[in-house]
């Protein structure tokens, strides 16, 4: 999709401009409806502590950087992160995950003499890789995050780092910035083609979840 | 002297789904004064489709599904694919109006609850039946022979396939009579590398663009398809069939049609005198006040469970086990296609080719078991077809890779290995056993009995199941997967399939069949039944093309009859 198109999909949901030269015509009512429908993550938690929410924030951005493109706090993630973890985990998944983000509070600083969110990139890093050594054997990492799941669902026995991993990589790709900006967005392409050329540095589309 | 009777209305069609809308569409516009009962919600195409094209940052959980919530109020719907956030407006509350669920041999009812029904969710791929499928009861002796032929039921295809749309492409198979095509859509190059292949290394296979029910070219009031994906969030441009968006308008236009959205039907009272329904009796869901409507003509459309609970909770002194029901046969010999994934591979070709838009259906292998007679290796009777699809993998594939970073962040963006896969959906046999009954002892909140189940899949279904699978792995060796995924051939849920039907099947006798050759029931001549009730066997193909079929042969049978005073 190129800018000129992708503009013109944006004015459409929008405003409605150049609808009947596109062949069809959204209702006013779907039109005020989206554009008026808040995002997701627009809403009010109030779950975890600030020192909680700086290190949240900061390993959803180790697992999705900031790069040439917007990342995972660019992208919501923490905030997406923490309202599944209030309103949407059961209290087996939110016991790990608050086992978990009590292990990062008071291990990290004990042994790395600050909190996580303070130290460097190579030793976030080396921290988020020893979590997932740890976490090597859960079946979340098993073909298609455990074959008896359904990924919109959840892996209840999914392991502290796997829950963030999981709820940062699709708190993100399926954000305004990572759909848009990292994947490509089209919701009216108006043709079919089965045979169009890719790049290797062409990413996939946005769009229909599983 | 003698009062000439006053009729609340002409005709009154119980049910907006498929077989509703064009129940209303052909009798409005013979001029009847018709009116339409539905149960479900009022919902306004367009305006009604709250889900569509929303992004997902804009949808709750962002696509993560709300658990409990589904668990609680839509535990069978949720099993559905196309059941989400984006349309869950459109589907039934299984918690307010249960059915008898059996946890041990669970039937998946799958019901939805606006106008337009399951028209507005069905996966809108439109096949017709052959000279073989209608033939096949009397060919094999399962069941009751058909009492209509394809010939006879060939122009009506016709007919509904002009207005409703169909796009797809000719190619002249006996098993699967062409229909009036619009032009099919595109393949991906991956699929015409595989056509290509098993041209020469399985050239007993057909595979042909699926046949649906979406526009390529605009109609009248619809557009041709925008290509933007999930259609079960409603399409307010019309470019799929629904009733809501194709027939309701049209009868609509007509200034015949009266609709009542949140109407639930309880039951209809038959006249013992003129030995003919006289009213119907309804149950406002919103207020809970009822009423009754007469009328010279009753059209139940109110799909296949619905219209036979209807008929089951409808009795009197001359019908005491249910309307209509003098074979006893009513309930009995449901079917249902066992359907689910036969055989799927990684492909590794075409990988610089992606696509553009989302196509709206996969291809389509027409039926190649048992064509015109029996296969000698085949140990069971009749065939089955696949659906299949291609998909090219993404984030959601591998979001639980190891590793972290701009290099995870990269691997995760870009398009991944081709899927190419066989869904195979499977003829079911009619057998007696294979039932729906009321329920002697639980009823809904209005005191109507609950519809209860009695399904399990014949040695035929199972080891038809089986070859598709066999028969997929064949295909997709040929077809040049680089790795084939091993598939279990489990047997789908009872009702899975959303194929439920035959549970007032049409027959030349009474004594074994409850509605005759036009769908009219034997013994009430004003009663009419046209959705999947009717079926007397199940073909392997998706069947609603063939409820319209007969739906409007019906309707012109039953507003001649009535002109003529013959009702």
């Amino acid at each position: 999709m190129n800018r000129r198109e992708f503009l013109q999909c944006a004015a459409l949901l929008v405003t409605g401009a150049s609808a009947s030269q596109l062949g069809f015509t959204l209702s006013q009512e779907q039109q005020a409806y989206l554009a008026k429908a808040p995002d997701y993550t627009a809403q009010g938690v109030d779950y975890l502590t600030d020192a909680q929410r700086r290190i949240i924030a900061a390993m959803a951005e180790v697992i999705i950087p900031r790069t040439d493109t917007p990342g995972a706090i660019d992208a919501g993630v923490p905030k997406f992160i923490e309202l599944l973890a209030a309103n949407w985990f059961n209290d087996q998944e939110r016991a790990t995950f608050e086992a978990g983000l009590a292990d990062m509070e008071t291990r990290i600083p004990r042994e790395y003499g600050a909190p996580f969110d303070q130290l460097s990139p190579g030793q976030q890093l080396e921290i988020m890789e020893a979590l997932e050594d740890a976490a090597a054997d859960s079946d979340w990492y098993d073909l298609a995050g455990g074959s008896t799941r359904d990924f919109r669902e959840f892996n209840s026995d999914a392991p502290f780092i796997c829950q963030v991993k999981e709820l940062t990589i699709w708190g993100f790709f399926t954000s305004e910035a990572g759909g848009t900006q990292v994947l490509r967005y089209n919701p009216m392409p108006m043709h079919f083609d089965g045979d169009l050329p890719l790049s290797p540095d062409d990413s996939a589309w946005s769009g229909s979840l599983l | 002297m003698i009062d000439a009777q006053v009729y609340d209305f002409d005709a009154i069609v119980v049910g907006s789904g498929v077989s509703g809308g064009w129940a209303a569409k052909e009798l409005t516009e013979k001029g009847l004064k018709v009116l339409v009962l539905e149960r479900g919600k009022p919902l306004q195409h367009g305006s009604g489709y709250l889900g569509e094209h929303a992004p997902p940052w804009k949808v709750p959980l962002q696509g993560k599904r709300p658990r409990e919530l589904y668990e609680a109020e839509y535990p069978v719907a949720r099993k559905v694919y196309a059941f989400s956030e984006t349309n869950r407006q459109f589907w039934i509350n299984e918690k307010d109006n249960p059915y008898v669920l059996d946890e041990q041999d669970p039937f998946w009812w799958i019901r939805a609850d606006v106008v337009g029904g399951r028209s507005l969710l069905w996966g809108r791929q439109t096949y017709r039946w052959s000279e073989q499928d209608f033939g096949a009861n009397a060919a094999d002796g399962h069941g009751i022979p058909w009492p209509v032929d394809y010939k006879e039921i060939a122009p009506w295809y016709s007919y509904v396939e002009k207005f409703a749309g169909i796009s797809g492409q000719a190619e002249g198979l006996p098993q699967l009579p062409d229909s009036e095509f619009q032009k099919p859509m595109g393949w991906y190059a991956l699929e015409k590398t595989i056509n290509a292949r098993l041209k020469k290394k399985a050239p007993d296979v057909t595979l042909t663009m699926g046949r649906v029910a979406v526009l390529t070219e605009d109609l009248p009031g619809r557009s041709a398809c925008h290509y933007c994906g999930p259609c079960h969030n409603g399409c307010s441009t019309g470019s799929y069939f629904s009733s809501l968006s194709s027939t309701l308008p049209a009868a609509k236009a007509t200034g015949n049609l009266t609709l009542k959205a949140n109407a639930l039907v309880e039951r209809l009272e038959y006249d013992p005198a003129s030995g003919k329904v006289a009213r119907v009796h309804v149950i406002d869901t919103a207020t809970n006040e009822r009423a009754a409507y007469s009328a010279k003509l009753f059209f139940l459309c109110a799909s296949t469970v619905g219209s036979t609970q209807i008929l089951m909770n409808s009795t009197s002194e001359r019908f005491p086990n249910g309307l209509a029901n003098g074979s006893g046969v009513l309930g009995h010999y449901m079917m249902d296609h066992t359907l689910g994934q036969s055989g799927m591979g990684i492909f590794l070709d075409n990988m610089d080719s992606y696509y553009y838009g989302n196509r709206p259906t996969g291809l389509y292998v027409p039926r190649f078991r048992n064509v015109g007679g029996q296969d000698e290796d085949a140990d069971f009777v009749r065939g089955y077809g696949y659906q299949t699809f291609t998909i090219r993998l993404d984030w959601q594939f591998n979001a639980n890779s190891k590793g972290f970073g701009a290099g995870l962040k990269e691997k995760l963006r870009k398009p991944g290995p081709w899927i190419f896969g066989f869904a195979g959906f499977t003829e079911c046999l009619p057998q007696e056993s294979n039932r729906m009954y009321l329920s002697r002892n639980k009823v809904d909140r209005y005191g109507i009995p609950q519809v209860a189940f009695e399904f399990k899949w014949s040695d035929n279904e199972v080891k038809l199941r089986q070859d598709a699978a066999k028969q997929a792995d064949r295909l997709l060796r040929a077809a040049g997967a680089a790795l084939v995924v091993p598939v279990e051939p489990e047997m789908s849920k009872p009702g899975e399939g959303i194929h439920e039907m035959g549970t007032a099947r049409m027959g030349a006798d009474p004594a074994e069949s409850v509605l005759n050759a036009w769908n009219q029931a034997h013994e009430v001549p004003n009663l009419f039944v046209t959705d999947g009730s009717f079926m007397t066997s199940s073909s392997c193909v998706n069947p609603s093309l063939t409820y319209m079929a007969f739906t409007a042969r019906a309707c012109d049978y039953a507003t001649r009859q009535l002109a003529a005073g013959q009702i």
